[in-house]
This record gives structure tokens, C-alpha cells and sequence, in this order.
């Protein structure tokens, strides 16, 4: 049975892997498969959107379907669905095999999942959504895609690139027809590069570390999904049961991955119970069962009242706190949301910070956000356009967003849709410093009528010659605030043209004018 | 025109040698470089008819020659946008390259849009992919693949990388779209060429009209085929209007790419003196930008 659950984890994490590979533009303006689909069905995500975004959204009805399993048959997603967990056991099944844990951690840790759950319910309850920090799937994906594919993307390019210059032919004629396989079918099409890529990483490492301490030390002490669904999944119907053929050798209780064996090695702390089926194999007298008529012994809860209390309190003090921060007052000019984001409050209640947009970002343009959006909008999506702009057809970022911050567009709307308006600055625009024409703003320009004019002046230069110069001058009507001229403007250095989000379509009051001012 | 290249030119006209191989010695029979301009559909057809005025594919292309296809795939545009290469004057290109005995066709272009989507929606891609041949090779530009090229005699570019497969192909055909530019004012074939060359080629723009001659000393096109299918006269290079698009129904073709870039001019209503660069070329001795010096056959289809 053991298999099976392995075989599973495997599967799951296969189809996690291919959908994370093809959360990417492959000559298909609507992706094919539902590339989003592990988060959508993340009740803790769903939970936690619908409560800060006071709204039911349709998108998550999968994470319905999950909660409605765990109900029936207990915590088995951590052990059979689980990526972060499949993850994690196979850290421990290479890495820490050899590994004799010595360190003696506090019995009581497991409640801080819980605590840290009821803290994001408060906080969400109270519109901060701050499930971003500990769900699993969302921290897993954002990982991979910041840091961890990045990463091995540089490490494969840069081999082969060395491979390539050593110019000898004995040596490319194999390694050049690989790499092409390798970026045919895995590799990016060009390297992604994200802001705070380290951080975000070093996160995920962390948590990896700390199976140095436990198996399944984030599982068991730190995920709020795990508390979520052992919660929903208490009264299952499939439990351990031990029955009268048990010796007490206690084998499955020194096996158990997540310390949910009693000391009697009967009962079972049911919350704690991932149905991984450990304890089903080690047993010797074949004397523990899931389904059948003994009748399972449990453990009872005990979160401890003052720590329940504490939890609740914080986040409900957290959220007003977070929330009167002077980012929300005046919000920095560089905060360029993706094409169709809610405006900027019920934005940051549904954003899981996933990094599914940023990954599917055709010009790597969206970013993880650093203080941009306050502490609260940590690793948001924002356009930064000197990395890369937002492409005129593309509606990616609104098909991969699990929870709807990002509004599916149709090609036609994302048009439309304003992200914000170009300004230039004209102490550095090669025209408007009357050097020289220059026009490549303009020549990048989307807009099918140009946003970018030019207009022939002439000018005074420094040494009073008179020139004639094409100047150019943004149409603020059409300009949809894409950034490609920002992108594109060769200065080195600050750019002769910027985008801001001065005049978003999602800008409070956008509504109220005829006008597109904003 | 000062005078050392005047009597260069008159020296170059007078001994036959203009760019351009065997059947220059027809066309200099007549003086001046043969410009072919087929006019009427489908673009498939007068491309071929185009090239076959010149004398046919075989007159540019012999057999186990390396040729690079260069089409303009550098927006994210559909083909009635005009803002690409029309997809099928770029197979037919193809295909008669490989009936004259072509060992390989290598097709690209360095995109300024995403070159996934720019391949794609240019329907350049799929076109190409669908003549299901193995000695044509679409590919993405591959960054590593630049060689600095030295470009003694230029007025504004010393070196500048070019793309290795067009330095090490036999012959390089210049498959552009007529459309206009408000650098350059038109975009054509000496323009096209900037969709092989490596490094920041933005800061070029502002010096368009010296770039260009420089780029084309050292990018020799053997042959340029000028889609005017249909042709963006505003909103250029991108476009994206189809107010914009004039239906042209022409093909230009020549050896001569500075004839051929004069010629597609006057479908827009420009002289060649308006289009500084063509006027820089001539002087450059690069090929003719006179259209009294220009031999024409229209063809119609």
C-alpha cells in the first residue's frame, strides 16, 4: 500500500513539473492545459481570498472539491497529493537518508501550524491577506519559479555555452544537438532573471534545511494547509486502526514521518495522520489497518487556549496595522500592475504571490514587488518595464492567476487596458536634448495608432547651430502603458521615457471621467 | 556626389562590375542594374515571376549552395497588418531556392517583439515548418552567434557584430517588406539588414541614414525579393491599423538592393532623394539610386 502512496506522490509531482513547464507561451495565445491548477485547489488559498476578498470565486471551485475529500477521508492530501510534501520526502529519502536525528524539539511545536492558520484566518477576515508568507503551493511555485528554474536554467546554459566556445568540433557536434533537445523541451526560451530571486529561493532552502530537525519538519510544525485540512479532516472516515494482534513494539510510532502515533502506539493524533501508510508496512503482526472494524483510537486535541487566543489577537491586530501603512495613502508611482488586476486593495486580498504570472510573462516583465505595495505586498506582481515589457497580444498573466487578481482579458480588452502612462523626461531624451533624432520609443510603440508622435521642431543647440529635430510626445489617450518604449530606449542608465501608473484603467474614479486621465 | 566616387562609380559602370552575379552582364548591356516589379496575385506567383525576369533563381543560386532566407519577422503582427514579410513570398523564395539545388536554406530574424510570437503570428513559422523539407532550417536567433565584422570604410559604424550564418552563407537573399519607418522614412531591404546584426542596434537610429550604407558595405544581399503585397504607409514599422494598408499586389526583385529599395520607394509616392539613405548608398558606390539609370521589367501576373 506504501507503493501506491509513493506512486502517487510520484505521479502528482510529474504533472505538477509538466504543467510548471508549460506555464509558458508555446506559439498558443490560450494555454492549453490548466496550468494553475494546484493552487486553485488549495483550500487554504481559496479560503483565505474569499474571506480578505469578501467575494466567492469560481475560479477555486477545485479547492472546494479537496475540502470535500478531507472531509470523507482525512489529512491524505499531505501524503498522496501534497508537491511540497513529495518534495520533501524525497529530500529525506536522498539527502537526509543516512541522517540520525538527534535533536529533541519541543512537544508542543506542532500547534504553531495551527496558530499560524488562525492568524491568517483573523488577518483575512480582517481584508490582509498575508496566506502568501506559509501556503505551501504557493511558496513551492513561487520558489521554482524565481530561483529554482532560473537557476538551473543559467547552470545548464552556462555549460553548454562553454562547451561552445571551446570551438572544437569533437565536442559541439554532441553537446550542441543536446542542448537543443534540452531547450526544445525544458530549458526557457530566454533566461528569466527576477528581482529578489536569492530571497525568495533561500526560503525554500530553509525549509528544506529544517528536515535536518524532523521529517517533515514544515508539515508537522509550520504549514497552515496541513492544519487546514487536519482540521476539515478529523472526523474521516478512513483512520488508523490498530488492532489485538498489535506486540507494542512500536516500530510505526519511531516511523512515523509526522508524529501522529501515540505513546501507547494505538491511538492516533487524527489532525496529524497524513495516511502516508508507513506504519500499515512496518508492522509486523500486519495489525494496522485504515479501513475495517477496529475502532480507531484518538488522540485528543490540545492547542492550548492562550496560544488560540494570542493567534487570534495578532491577526487582528496585524490587519489594521498592515493596512494604515503610508504605501496604501499614496501608492508609488513604479506599482505597474499585470494587465487586468483588481484595483489595488481586493488585488492584494486575492494575490497569492504564486509567481504564476511572473513565470508566464512572455517578456519576463513582471517582478516580484519589494515595498512598492507596502510590507503587505511582498513579491506582488509588478511591471518593471527596464526588465521587460508587457507584450501588446499577450493576455498570459490573467489565464494563469489562480484566484482572479488578474482578470482574464480577451485580446481585444487587454487592448484597452491601460497599466499606466509613458512620460518623458526630457533632460535625458536624445531628441529633446537636441542631439540628435532618435524615434526608437516611437518605432516600438504598439498602439496601432502611435501613442508616441513626433513632431518636427526646430532648435538651438549648444553651440547655436539651428537643427531641424523629430520631438517626440506621448498621446495620453492612446498610450496603454506597455513599457516597451521604456524597455527599448537605448539610454543606458535612467531611460528618456518611464512608465508609471499614473492614469491605470483600475485606478479608483477611472470609472467616473469620459476621459482616460486618471 | 563628390569626385573621387563620381569617377569610381563611372569607373565601376564602365568596367561591368555591380554587385550581383552572372546575368549583370545582360543587364549592363543596357546600362544600369535590372529591377524585375511583378504586380498581381497571389504573392506566391509574382514572387516567382519577379525572380524569374532576373533570369530565374538559378541566375543567384547554384547547387550545394548555403542560403540564408532573411524575411522581416520582427513584429507581432498578423500578415494583414502588413508589418512582416508576407508568409508566402517567403516560401516561394524558399522553394525556388531548393529547385536551383540550394544544399541549405537557413530562415531568421532577430525579432524586436517576442520572436515566439513574432515566428507565430507573422505566420511566417507555420508557413515555413509546412514546406516540410529537411534542407530548410527555421530558427531563433542564437545570441552567442555574432562575429565582430570591421567596416573600414564606414562613416558611423567602425565593427559591429553580425550574425555568424549569414557570414558563413554562400549567398544571403533579402526577403523584406515595404512599409514606412519615421527613422528611415521607408523600410525596405537596406533596412532589413539590421535583423542580422548583434549588440544594442537601437543607438543606430539616430544616425539611420549613415548607419545603413555601412551596414550593407559589409552585408552583401545577393539577391533582395521586396514583399509589397500590401504595404503600411503610416504607423510604421509596426502598424496594426488596416487603414493603414495599401493593397499593392507587388513583388520587387533585384540584385541591386539600392535599385531595388528605389523602385518599392515610388509605390509610397517618394523620390529617392527624400530617402536619405538610398542617396548615401549610391555615393557609397553601393548600387544605384537613380531611377533613370534603372532598368525596369514589369511583369504582370
Amino acid at each position: 500500500m506504501r507503493v501506491l502512496r509513493r506512486i502517487s506522490q510520484i505521479a502528482v509531482f510529474l504533472v505538477f513539473v509538466f504543467l510548471f513547464l508549460n506555464t509558458e507561451y508555446k506559439d498558443n495565445d490560450i494555454l492549453p492545459y490548466a496550468v494553475n491548477v494546484f493552487l486553485r485547489m488549495d483550500p487554504l488559498v481559496a479560503g483565505a481570498a474569499t474571506l480578505a476578498g469578501r467575494a466567492l470565486i469560481s475560479l477555486l471551485w477545485p479547492a472546494l472539491a479537496v475540502a470535500g475529500a478531507t472531509l470523507l477521508f482525512g489529512r491524505f492530501f499531505c501524503g498522496w497529493v501534497c508537491p511540497m510534501g513529495a518534495v520533501l520526502d524525497f529530500a529525506d529519502a536522498t539527502i537526509f537518508r543516512k541522517l540520525k536525528r538527534r535533536t529533541k524539539l519541543p512537544a508542543n511545536l506542532p500547534r504553531l501550524k495551527y496558530f499560524i492558520l488562525f492568524f491568517l484566518a483573523v488577518s483575512s477576515l480582517f481584508t490582509l491577506q498575508m496566506v502568501f508568507l506559509f501556503d505551501p503551493i504557493s511558496i513551492l511555485i513561487r520558489s521554482l519559479t524565481l530561483s529554482i528554474f532560473p537557476g538551473i536554467n543559467m547552470a545548464i546554459n552556462s555549460l553548454f555555452d562553454a562547451l561552445y566556445f571551446t570551438n572544437i568540433h569533437a565536442i559541439t557536434r554532441f553537446s550542441e544537438p543536446v542542448f537543443s533537445f534540452l531547450k526544445d523541451h525544458f530549458l526557457a526560451f530566454e533566461q528569466p532573471q527576477f528581482r529578489l530571486a536569492a530571497l525568495v529561493g533561500s526560503i525554500f532552502l530553509l525549509i528544506m534545511a529544517a528536515e535536518y530537525f524532523q521529517k517533515r519538519f514544515w508539515c508537522r510544525n509550520l504549514c497552515p494547509l496541513g492544519a487546514l485540512l487536519g482540521l476539515l479532516g478529523r472526523f474521516g472516515l478512513t483512520r488508523r486502526r490498530v488492532g489485538d494482534s498489535c506486540i507494542s513494539c512500536g516500530k510505526c510510532e519511531r516511523d512515523c514521518r509526522m508524529g501522529a502515533i501515540g505513546d501507547d502506539f494505538k491511538s492516533t493524533n487524527r489532525s496529524e495522520c497524513i495516511e502516508c501508510l508507513d506504519c500499515r508496512s512496518v508492522c509486523p503482526e500486519n495489525a494496522v489497518h485504515f479501513i475495517g472494524r477496529d475502532k480507531p483510537e484518538l488522540l485528543p486535541m490540545n492547542m492550548g487556549r492562550r496560544g488560540v487566543i494570542t493567534s487570534l489577537a495578532v491577526g487582528a491586530v496585524a490587519a489594521p496595522i498592515f493596512l494604515s501603512e503610508g504605501y496604501r495613502k499614496v501608492s508609488d508611482p513604479s506599482l505597474i500592475r499585470p494587465p487586468g488586476a483588481l484595483s489595488e486593495d481586493k488585488f492584494l486580498d486575492r494575490c497569492t504571490r504564486c509567481g504564476e504570472c511572473m513565470r508566464v510573462c512572455t517578456a519576463n516583465g513582471l517582478q516580484p514587488a519589494l515595498f512598492e505595495a507596502g510590507l503587505a505586498g511582498l513579491w506582488s506582481p509588478i511591471l518593471v518595464p527596464r526588465m521587460g515589457y508587457c507584450e501588446f497580444n499577450c493576455t498570459l498573466c490573467g489565464q494563469v492567476c489562480p484566484t482572479g487578481a488578474i482578470k482574464r482579458l480577451t485580446p481585444h480588452e487587454k487592448r484597452k487596458t491601460k497599466l499606466g502612462l509613458a512620460e518623458f523626461d526630457r533632460s535625458r531624451c536624445i531628441p529633446w536634448k537636441g542631439e540628435s533624432n532618435c524615434i526608437v520609443c516611437e518605432e516600438h510603440c504598439p498602439t496601432p495608432e502611435k501613442a508616441i508622435k513626433l513632431r518636427e521642431e526646430k532648435i538651438t543647440t549648444l553651440s547655436g547651430e539651428v537643427i531641424k529635430i523629430k520631438r517626440p510626445y506621448v498621446d495620453e489617450n492612446l498610450c496603454v502603458g506597455c513599457g516597451i518604449c521604456e524597455n527599448k530606449c537605448p539610454l543606458t542608465g535612467y531611460p528618456g521615457i518611464k512608465c508609471t501608473s499614473r492614469g491605470e484603467s483600475r485606478a479608483q474614479g477611472a470609472e467616473l471621467l469620459t476621459t482616460d486621465e486618471g | 556626389m563628390n569626385r573621387r566616387s563620381f569617377i569610381k562609380t563611372a569607373a565601376i559602370a564602365g568596367a561591368g562590375a555591380v554587385i550581383g552575379p552572372s546575368f549583370i552582364g545582360e543587364a549592363l548591356a543596357l546600362d544600369g542594374p535590372l529591377v524585375a516589379m511583378a504586380k498581381g496575385v497571389p504573392p506566391g506567383k509574382i514572387t516567382r515571376a519577379a525572380v524569374n525576369a532576373l533570369g530565374g533563381m538559378a541566375a543567384f543560386v547554384r547547387k550545394g549552395d548555403v542560403v540564408v532566407v532573411k524575411p522581416n519577422i520582427g513584429w507581432d503582427r498578423n500578415p494583414a497588418q502588413a508589418a512582416d514579410t508576407n508568409p508566402d513570398v517567403v516560401t516561394e523564395v524558399i522553394r525556388m531556392c531548393l529547385e536551383a539545388g540550394a544544399k541549405k536554406v537557413k530562415v531568421f530574424d532577430r525579432t524586436c517583439n517576442d520572436a515566439r510570437r513574432c515566428y507565430e503570428n507573422s505566420g511566417i513559422g507555420p508557413a515555413v515548418e509546412n514546406i516540410k523539407d529537411p534542407r530548410v532550417e527555421l530558427s531563433f536567433v542564437d545570441e552567442r552567434r555574432y562575429r565582430m565584422v570591421d567596416i573600414p570604410a564606414g562613416k558611423l559604424i567602425r565593427r559591429w557584430p553580425v550574425y555568424e550564418e549569414v557570414l558563413d552563407a554562400d549567398k544571403f537573399i533579402n526577403v523584406p517588406v515595404a512599409k514606412h519607418h519615421s527613422a528611415a522614412l521607408l523600410t525596405m531591404g537596406m533596412k532589413n539588414v539590421l535583423g542580422v546584426i548583434g549588440s544594442n542596434r537601437a543607438v543606430l537610429h539616430r544616425e539611420i541614414n549613415d548607419a545603413l550604407p555601412d551596414l550593407n558595405r559589409v552585408i552583401k544581399s545577393h539577391l533582395t525579393v521586396i514583399d509589397a503585397t500590401r504595404i503600411l504607409v503610416a504607423n510604421g514599422p509596426q502598424g496594426g491599423r488596416l487603414q493603414d494598408v495599401r493593397q499593392t499586389k507587388t513583388v520587387i526583385a533585384s540584385a541591386d538592393i539600392v535599385a531595388a529599395d528605389t523602385v518599392a520607394a515610388t509605390l509610397f509616392g517618394k523620390t529617392p532623394k527624400e530617402v536619405h539613405y538610398l542617396q548615401i548608398a549610391q555615393d557609397a558606390d553601393l548600387g544605384v539610386a537613380d531611377i533613370s539609370k534603372i532598368r525596369l521589367k514589369k511583369v504582370s501576373v
